[in-house]
Parts: C-alpha cells; sequence; structure tokens
C-alpha cells in the first residue's frame, strides 16, 4: 500500500498532463467546433470521414511516411560513420565532437529559417557557390517545385537530426570494450569484419533507442516543412502536421485537424509498438 | 519574409508579483480611493512595421496622461500568427479587451458570439466620422462590430528606367501594356512582370486581372463564380506570361515581400501591391525612379481595397474605458500619425483632410482609385476559397493543371465551404 500511495502524486500528475488534453483531442474530434473552440453538437465520425475523403490528406499521410523513413534512415546512416570517427583518437577531436553537435544547439525553427535563406533562389548562398563552381549557369528555383522543394527539406531534416544521433551512437561506441578488437585483430578480422560483426550487433541496442526516437520527432516535425514551403506549392510538400496545422488555424476547423492529430497518434503508437516487437523478437 | 517566430510570453507584472506574495503572506494590499482605482484595457495589434509597436505605446502613454484611471496594456503580434493566437486565446478565455483583426475573419467572431456590437457605445457624429465604404465591411446584419484602423488599395508599381527603355514611360495601361512592356524587358534581360503564388493574397494576386476582365470571385448567391470566361482568361494570361518568360522564373517561390524586395533592387519592372510600398522605397531605396498606375485594365477598371478592424470582445470586464481608448486611437492626430508611419490610407474623414494625404501625389492615386475598389465578401469560406484558387493557382504555374480544370476544381471545393 505504501509505495502505491508514495507513487500517486506522479501518477495523478501524469494522468492529468496525458490524460486531460487526450480527452479534449477525442471531444473535439467527434464535435462540430467553430473557429474559436466552441462545440456546436455531437457528429460522430464525421470528422474522421472528411479528412479520409480529402485527396490532400491522403498525399500528406503518404509523403509523411516518405518524409518518416527517408529522414530518419538518412540520419542513421550518415551517423554511424560520423559517430565512429569521433570514437577514434585523434588531435582535435575535442574540437570537431563541438562542431557536429553545435547545430543541436540552435532551435529547429531559427535553422529552418537560415536554410530558407541559404536555398533562396536569388541570394542564397546555395545557388552562389554552385555558380562559382561553374555547376549551374542560372539560378535554380529550389523551393518553387515539388520536385525539388522536398528532397531539400528532407535533405535539411537529416541534417538537423545528425546531432543527436551521433551523440546516442557515440554513447554506445564508448560502451564497446577495447579488448575485443584486439582479440578480433589477432585472429585475423578486417576492420569490415569486425565493424559488420562486433561494432553493428553491439550498436543494436542505441541504435534501436535512436530510430524510435528519431521517427517520433521527425514524423511530427513541423518547422522545416512550414518555414520553407508552408506545405505548397499546391499542397505538394505537405506532411501530416502541417496539413493539420493549416486546417486547424488557417482555415478554422479543429474538429477535423483533432481528428488528423488523433490519427497521427495511432500511427506513431503503432509503428513504436511494432518496432519494439520486432527487436524484441530478434532478441536483441 | 518576415517569419519571425514572436514569442508572447505573458510575464507577470511586478504589481502582480506582489498581490501574489501579499497574498501568500496573508496581507492585503492597501486600497487606494475608488477613484484612482486603475482599470487595465489590453490590446492586441499586428506588427505592420517596427513602427508599430512604438507607436500604440506613445498612445497609450498619452491616453494614460489624459486618463490617469486606465491602463492600456498592448501586445504587438505578427500577421501570419494574429489569427492563431486569437483562436488559441479565445478558446481559453484569456483574450484582450480588444484587438486588430483581418476584417474578413470579423464573421467568424460574429458567429460565435464573441464580438461586441460597437453601436450602443458610438454617438452619430463618431460613425459619421469614418470614410463610409472602410466602416462598411466591419458591419453585419446592421450591427458594427468593426472599426477600420488600417486601409489600402492595390495600384501598379513600375520602375521608370525600365519602363521608359521600354516604350511606356508613364506605365502601363492595360493588360496589353503591359504584356508589350514585358516583352521589351524580357529582350534587355531583366524580368518584367512581377507574379506571385506563395504565401499570402496569391489569389488576389490573380483576382486584379479577373476583376479587370469583368468577372467576378462569387456571384450574388455567394458561389463560386471565378471559374467564369473571365477568369479562365485572366488566368490564361499570368500563365502566358509566365511561360514567354516575362515574369521573374519561378513565381512559386515568391511572396509579395520578395516581389517588393525585387523592385526595391530595381530587379523587376511591374508588380501590384499596397501604398505601404511608398514609404519602404522612400526608406531603403531613396533613389530608385518609379511611379503608380492604377492597375491594368482589361475591359474595365478594378481593384481591390482591404481593411483591418479593430474589435471589442464581448467577455471584456472594462468596455466602457476600452471605448475611450479606441475614441482616443480614432482622433485625428491618432490617425494620421499612424498613417504617416505605416503607409495606410485614411479611414476617419477628419484624418484625409489632412495634408499628409491631400498632398501627397503618389497616395492620392490609391485615393483616386477607391470607386472601383472591390471588398472581400462577409461570407463563410472565405478562406477556403482562397485556399483552393490559390492552390489551382499553383498547379497552373507549375504546368500540372490547365486553366480551366483547375479554376472548375477550385469552384467545386470552395463552394463545400461557401456560406456554411
Amino acid at each position: 500500500m505504501l509505495p502505491w500511495l508514495l507513487i500517486m502524486p506522479s501518477l495523478v500528475l501524469a494522468f492529468g498532463v496525458i490524460g486531460y488534453p487526450f480527452y479534449e483531442i477525442i471531444r473535439l474530434s467527434v464535435s462540430d467546433v467553430s473557429r474559436f473552440g466552441q462545440l456546436r453538437g455531437f457528429v460522430g465520425f464525421a470528422n474522421f470521414v472528411t479528412i479520409a475523403t480529402d485527396p490532400i490528406f491522403v498525399a500528406a499521410l503518404v509523403r509523411t511516411l516518405v518524409w518518416t523513413i527517408a529522414v530518419v534512415g538518412g540520419t542513421i546512416l550518415l551517423s554511424i560513420p560520423v559517430a565512429l570517427v569521433l570514437n577514434q583518437d585523434f588531435a582535435g577531436r575535442g574540437l570537431a565532437r563541438i562542431i557536429v553537435m553545435l547545430p543541436w544547439s540552435i532551435a529547429l525553427s531559427m535553422a529552418a529559417i537560415v536554410w530558407m535563406w541559404a536555398f533562396n533562389a536569388d541570394y542564397g548562398m546555395i545557388n552562389a557557390t554552385l555558380r562559382q563552381w561553374g555547376i549551374i549557369g542560372q539560378s535554380v528555383q529550389w523551393l518553387a517545385r515539388p520536385e525539388t522543394a522536398f528532397p531539400v527539406e528532407i535533405g535539411i531534416g537529416i541534417v538537423v537530426s545528425i546531432p543527436f544521433t551521433t551523440t546516442i551512437v557515440l554513447g554506445g561506441l564508448s560502451s564497446v570494450p577495447g579488448e575485443i578488437y584486439e582479440a578480433a585483430r589477432i585472429d585475423g578480422a578486417r576492420p569490415w569484419q569486425s565493424f559488420l560483426h562486433m561494432t553493428l550487433p553491439m550498436l543494436g541496442p542505441f541504435l534501436n533507442i535512436a530510430i524510435v526516437l528519431n521517427v517520433i520527432h521527425v514524423f511530427s516535425s513541423f518547422p522545416i516543412i512550414w518555414v520553407m514551403t508552408q506545405g505548397g506549392p499546391d499542397n505538394s510538400t505537405h506532411i501530416l502536421v502541417t496539413y493539420l496545422y493549416e486546417l486547424s488555424f488557417y482555415l478554422g476547423r479543429p474538429g477535423p485537424a483533432a481528428a488528423v492529430s488523433l490519427v497521427m497518434l495511432v500511427i506513431v503508437f503503432g509503428a513504436t509498438a511494432l518496432y519494439m516487437r520486432l527487436r524484441a523478437k530478434d532478441g536483441i | 519574409m518576415s517569419m519571425m517566430w514572436r514569442l508572447d510570453m505573458r510575464r507577470p507584472s511586478l504589481r502582480q508579483w506582489g498581490v501574489v506574495a501579499c497574498a501568500a503572506l496573508g496581507l492585503t494590499l492597501p486600497m487606494r480611493a475608488p477613484a484612482a482605482q486603475a482599470e487595465t484595457v489590453r490590446m492586441t495589434v499586428s506588427y505592420y512595421s517596427a513602427a508599430t509597436g512604438p507607436y500604440f505605446e506613445k498612445m497609450a502613454k498619452e491616453f494614460h496622461a489624459a486618463n490617469p484611471s486606465i491602463d492600456i496594456k498592448i501586445e504587438v503580434v505578427n500577421w501570419p500568427n494574429l489569427l492563431q493566437k486569437l483562436q488559441t486565446d479565445i478558446s481559453a478565455g484569456a483574450n484582450a479587451d480588444i484587438s486588430i483583426i483581418g476584417t474578413r475573419w470579423l464573421l467568424d467572431f460574429v458567429h460565435d458570439g464573441i464580438a461586441e456590437p460597437l453601436d450602443g457605445h458610438m454617438d452619430a457624429a463618431f460613425k459619421d466620422g469614418f470614410i463610409g465604404p472602410f466602416l462598411k465591411p466591419g458591419q453585419i446584419d446592421g450591427k458594427t462590430y468593426g472599426l477600420p484602423i488600417a486601409a489600402s488599395a492595390r495600384a501598379l508599381y513600375y520602375n521608370k528606367a525600365m519602363l521608359t527603355k521600354a516604350g511606356f514611360p508613364n506605365g502601363p495601361d492595360t493588360w496589353d501594356d503591359v504584356v508589350a512592356a514585358a516583352t521589351k524587358i524580357k529582350a534587355d534581360g531583366g524580368n518584367g512582370f512581377g507574379l506571385m503564388a506563395k504565401g499570402t493574397e496569391v489569389d488576389v494576386y490573380y483576382y486584379y486581372a479577373l476583376w479587370s476582365y469583368g468577372g467576378e470571385v462569387l456571384d450574388s448567391h455567394n458561389k463560386a463564380a471565378f471559374d467564369s470566361p473571365a477568369g479562365i482568361k485572366a488566368l490564361t494570361l499570368y500563365k502566358s506570361m509566365l511561360d514567354q518568360g516575362l515574369t521573374e522564373p519561378g513565381p512559386t517561390n515568391y511572396t509579395r515581400e520578395d516581389l517588393q524586395n525585387q523592385f526595391k533592387q530595381g530587379r523587376l519592372g511591374m508588380v501590384i501591391t499596397a501604398p505601404f510600398l511608398i514609404g519602404q522605397i522612400a526608406k531603403e531605396a531613396p533613389t530608385l525612379e518609379y511611379g503608380i498606375v492604377p492597375v491594368p485594365k482589361g475591359t474595365t477598371r478594378a481593384t481591390y481595397a482591404v481593411t483591418d478592424s479593430v474589435v471589442m470582445f464581448k467577455n471584456s470586464k472594462v468596455k466602457p474605458a476600452a471605448y475611450k481608448w479606441l475614441q482616443f486611437l480614432f482622433s485625428k492626430p491618432a490617425r494620421v500619425e499612424f498613417n504617416k508611419n505605416e503607409g495606410f490610407l485614411p479611414t476617419t474623414k477628419a484624418a484625409a483632410a489632412d495634408p499628409l494625404f491631400t498632398e501627397n501625389k503618389r497616395l492620392n492615386i490609391f485615393v483616386s482609385l477607391l470607386p472601383d475598389a472591390r471588398f472581400a465578401p462577409t461570407v463563410t469560406g472565405w478562406e477556403d476559397t482562397a485556399k483552393a484558387v490559390t492552390d489551382a493557382l499553383q498547379s497552373v504555374y507549375l504546368g500540372t493543371a490547365t486553366p480551366e480544370a483547375a479554376l472548375k476544381t477550385a469552384a467545386a471545393k470552395a463552394n463545400q465551404s461557401l456560406g456554411k
């Protein structure tokens, strides 16, 4: 009884902090809600039908999956080599680590604004650099077309996710005892083999955490896309969270927006649970 | 682009902390005499320029000096975040007493019973002081809810050097002139006509041409009418200019601010925008030679006029004090100084009679266009219509849809929300 009493305050707090907004979202999602949050009546699943029949929602849903897989995948693929390099003993390692971690200290919306200017067609440093190197003759309108705008946004998503992921991987690497590499070398293992058969499996739990946390973050990451293209042109860069924002705050429809956020919650929850189960089966 | 995120953290004032501290100690603040009991009126204002905040602070100070029993608290919010802030504030019951809003949002406020009708507060003289057409958009079902605090109309700015070289020293008069001039400017390697297709008012930029060909955005039953032959003609005109390279490349990458910046730098021949660009050019590009002419004519003459309104919230507990502050804000000196700072058109007759306007030739062009001006209609679903039209325009500029197909789709989409 006493243990329950002792954790009661934090339990109540947790239920309050998580439970109340959850209750509100569910209530909004089944109601006809005015722009200013006044409930005009119960509508059942009408809000869910509204969004499910909106082609912009369906396209945004698919794009969100592409966005999440591309950004998380790219981040993991790039963070492992970066962490491996930073784990080596070399002169200036401390400085190199600081440089890799620095972008982390900038708020995402600020970073997105900086990148937006970097990709500006007329004054941006990307076009200026490419012109200087003679790679392009005319300015590229990076953000004007979906074919370039969305990949650019994915690239920025990867760049801003690297510091966090590298930190986790570095933590994992530092827990790998150095002796086993020595033993492997004596047994004739090549560096590539010891990476594949020793480093990678030992990093498993750390990569798991990195993937799950990144999926949760990236899936609902708002600033990059909103700052650079606001989901446009012609809705071609919307992901669910920017679509939700536009729905709620531009078009004034909190009801359907709440439905979108519930769908997002279910997806993130499902993806995380599935992934955890798969890894648990692997025994890692 | 003014996409700065301003966090409006409401810090408790020293006095509020004092109240908390005293309450915690079981003390009460010494009561002042009731006559000196200060009332606080909170006002949310939108950020028009760097001068907006200081202007309202200054007015608040002057007002407080004349009315020591009323304190005015100003919070400045950026346009792109204003509606979102009001929405969350109102949902939480934490809204200010009065606020500046886009007049086209007013209907939602009135529907939900959030805005206070001002007729009971206003006397005839105060109401008559406004310029009629600017007050009208703030009136719904015969009641006045919004007072016009900012007004603007649109006209075409042209770069004198570029247009003179292209054979139109006095600026273009018709869309044919625009095309002819832009063709010559293109031959010289410049960008002729600025076409915006990103950010707010993408739809309005298209309505200029739509109206000038005699088209309407909505019909008399408030249903979509922009997919008419006039609408298709207008969009085909823009698209053909884009295809011929007469505009800047990639309009879906350009907001109104981007085009204004290009114009200020002398890199753009023509752009349609609001009077506040005059002030920006005077400050940032004083050597630029430019002229202003009406929006080009197709078959008829038209422009767009827009107002921002001040509304009082129904849940305000200090309505008489708030109204007193409004009276002060709409007095002649306060209005003239506001317009001088921001470059908007006068909304009261007294301000319009000031030399600031009567002797400013460039601003006068905008004033002269007002008889032909269209306002955004007061109808639910206007934001959805704007969004549907914007999507349609972007798809046409990107080359994924024809003008006719895109506009028909947009009209069907808009009709789902219009008037509901």
